[in-house]
């Protein structure tokens, strides 16, 4: 009895090894067919290099932006509080003391507010008579909120100043003025606020997954149905659920490859980009990038097969590129979606594919630790829809209104 | 031999196949007749496995398609309505990785490539991928890639559409030489002369159903007919007519 059991299991193995031997062609001709479509190879690296690129570009224009920061104030009758526009120059504040001018109209030439000092300043300042300033602004100016609120806090601490020399001149201790001495300390990490210039990282390499294989994904299922090249291939002793997996297979490599490449691209593109200048430091590590890698195998497997189910139940060519454009965005939105509604992905959502990838993403991109645990995990539920979605793929293929004219 | 007893087919409550039975026996060339819409590609779908018959039973070389499905599409070599190629591969690709999938490899992989490079004189194309191939090379690889497993039964659903006289030629030529060497051949055809000068035996079908059955010479006989188009319009569309007036 136990020698027949065992002869079958050794002749269930070797058919299930001769049906995997089978598929390889069929891998084969799947990924000669994805990789010579110049047309989704165009598509795919130019997605994936085009994002670290308006990244690295983006981070370059913050850092311009935050160079042109400094405001200009055009100070008319300066004449009367010398020390006053002295003493206002310095960091962020270019101040430029003009003989005559209409306040209006140098609001128009290039300078942010224009400060206006009254003719009896000096005066008045000596006889304590709180003298008047006027600062002109042009509120239409997007520019305008940040350079007013620069002007009064450097004004502020220059009237504290003067009040604390009155009160000294007078003997009174400057400590009964000040009651507490306020200090703004930043406690953020440059990983931390890497992470916040790097936010939308994860959710661009998960989207690359999606752009870099859709022209394959359409091509492969609905392009075949309506080139009827799939009747050809349904007519092959395959079972259906290789012939989907083989499909997965050389759909998810060119999303795969394609987000490797951003990646790669990010890396290198890092160096050039002025990160030191904004505060952050370089955080992404070799093993980092290598372990990014392996946790987007799975889910690049997951978009394939579920682009390549879409497609099959799209009608034509045309419908399914429509319909894959749509699934393309519905990713972002979720993510968008669970940020802005600030869900705690903590626990279980570490199970949920997509959601898990894009928190583990941003952590590994700014060095931080991944639990490889809660990693491995999510890994295998993602796997284990790939699985179910390969089935799914495999009963749409057995549908009868599959075949043209059917 | 391909046995098809009682089968029935309908699409969205449509019959298209009424309780066909035919067979297609071994060194044997078989057309199958019918105007368009008359039920000629799904019967032909249901032999290959590719749709389900309703009631019915169909068997390809004593095996159920429905039952075994790899087992039966293994003995079945099948030239679709279209060619079903890969624009991107070469012919010497395409041709390599569909015997592969068929369980060829090693010397009887080779053998096979090389045999039916010959016989259908691909020489010329081998290297070549199939993006803007002419309808006539189109079909030869397609003919290739149905006959490079060297199977028992094939299936062709209108394979001279389109062809030239020589891809014509060469097509006949193909099919004696496999009848001669025992395989059982049934295509679907609307050229008549084609018909006539190929098939021992012919199946007319109608409305779904086998309305005439026998060698050309026989079904001009029994129609008292000239040639076989006129036989085959006697009986299609006599049926037809008669169908229809049995329903008003």
């Amino acid at each position: 009895m136990r020698g027949t059991s065992s002869m079958r299991g050794a002749k269930g193995n070797a058919k299930a090894m001769l049906q995997l031997k089978l598929m390889l062609p069929l891998l084969r001709k799947e990924f000669l067919e994805a990789w010579r479509d110049r047309r989704a190879l165009i598509m795919a690296v130019s997605f994936a290099l085009l994002f670290p690129a308006m990244i690295a570009g983006g981070s370059t224009f913050m850092i311009k932006k935050k160079a042109e920061e400094v405001t200009r104030v055009a100070v008319l009758g300066g004449a009367q509080a010398p020390l006053l526009t002295e003493q206002l120059d310095g960091p962020g504040l270019e101040v430029v003391s003009l003989d005559d001018g209409e306040p209006r109209s140098l609001l128009g030439q290039g300078y942010h507010l224009v400060l206006v000092v009254g003719d009896e300043f000096d005066q008045r300042y000596r006889d304590f008579l709180a003298p008047p300033l006027y600062v002109y602004v042009d509120s239409s100016n997007t520019s305008s909120g940040r350079a007013q609120r620069q002007l009064q806090e450097r004004l502020g601490a220059l009237q504290q100043l003067v009040v604390t020399q009155r009160l000294v001149a007078r003997g009174v201790a400057t400590q009964v003025l000040a009651p507490w001495k306020l200090e703004v300390r930043d406690v953020s990490t440059p990983s931390a606020r890497g992470a916040l210039l790097l936010a939308m990282v994860p959710g661009l390499l998960i989207l690359t997954l999606f752009v870099a294989s859709l022209a394959t994904s359409v091509d492969t299922s609905a392009g075949e149905r309506e080139r009827l090249s799939l009747e050809t291939l349904l007519l092959q002793p395959l079972p259906a659920w290789q012939i989907i997996t083989a499909k997965m297979l050389a759909v998810a490599s060119l999303g795969w490859l394609g987000a490797l490449m951003s990646i790669t691209a990010l890396v290198l593109l890092m160096p050039l980009m002025p990160l030191a200048e904004l505060g952050i430091q370089q955080a992404t590590t070799l093993s980092g990038v290598f372990s990014m890698g392996l946790l987007l195998l799975p889910l690049a497997l997951l978009v394939a097969v579920l682009q390549i189910l879409l497609a099959l139940r799209s009608q034509s060519f045309k419908d399914a590129q429509t319909q894959l454009s749509i699934l393309q965005i519905a990713p972002l939105v979720l993510l968008m979606a669970l940020d802005m509604a600030q869900v705690s992905l903590e626990g279980s959502w570490q199970l949920v594919p997509l959601v898990s990838h894009q928190q583990w993403l941003k952590d590994l991109l700014v060095g931080e630790v991944v639990s490889l645990p809660a990693m491995l995990a999510g890994s295998a539920v993602t796997l284990l829809c790939v699985v179910a979605a390969v089935l799914l793929g495999a009963k749409a293929l057995r549908r009868e209104s599959l075949l043209s004219a059917a | 031999m391909i046995q098809v007893q009682g089968i029935s087919k309908s699409f969205a409550g449509q019959p298209v196949l009424r309780d066909l039975s035919f067979e297609v026996p071994d060194a044997r060339i078989t057309a199958l007749l019918g105007a368009n819409g008359a039920g000629k590609t799904s019967c032909l779908r249901i032999l290959c496995g590719l749709l389900r018959a309703e009631s019915g039973q169909v068997l390809v070389g004593g095996i159920d398609p429905v039952r075994d499905p790899q087992g039966a599409r293994r003995q079945l070599g099948v030239v679709g309505d279209r060619e079903g190629l890969y624009e991107r591969l070469t012919v010497v690709e395409y041709l390599d990785i569909f015997a592969r999938m068929q369980g060829l490899s090693g010397a009887a992989l080779k053998s096979a490539l090389a045999s039916v490079c010959e016989e259908l004189e691909l020489q010329k194309l081998w290297r070549r991928r199939m993006g803007g191939f002419s309808q006539g090379e189109r079909m030869k690889v397609s003919l290739a890639r149905a006959l490079v497993h060297r199977p028992k039964h094939l299936i062709l659903d209108e394979p001279t559409r389109g062809l030239d006289v020589l891809a014509v030629r060469l097509l006949r030529r193909t099919l004696l030489r496999l009848r001669s060497a025992g395989t059982a051949i049934l295509f679907s055809s609307h050229v008549m002369s084609e018909v006539a000068e190929l098939s021992d035996r012919v199946l007319v079908m109608s409305q779904g159903r086998i309305v005439g059955r026998g060698a050309p010479d026989e079904l001009i006989a029994e129609t008292g007919s000239e040639n076989l188009e006129d036989s085959f319009v006697a009986l299609a569309y006599g049926e037809r007519t008669r169908v229809a007036e049995e329903v008003v």
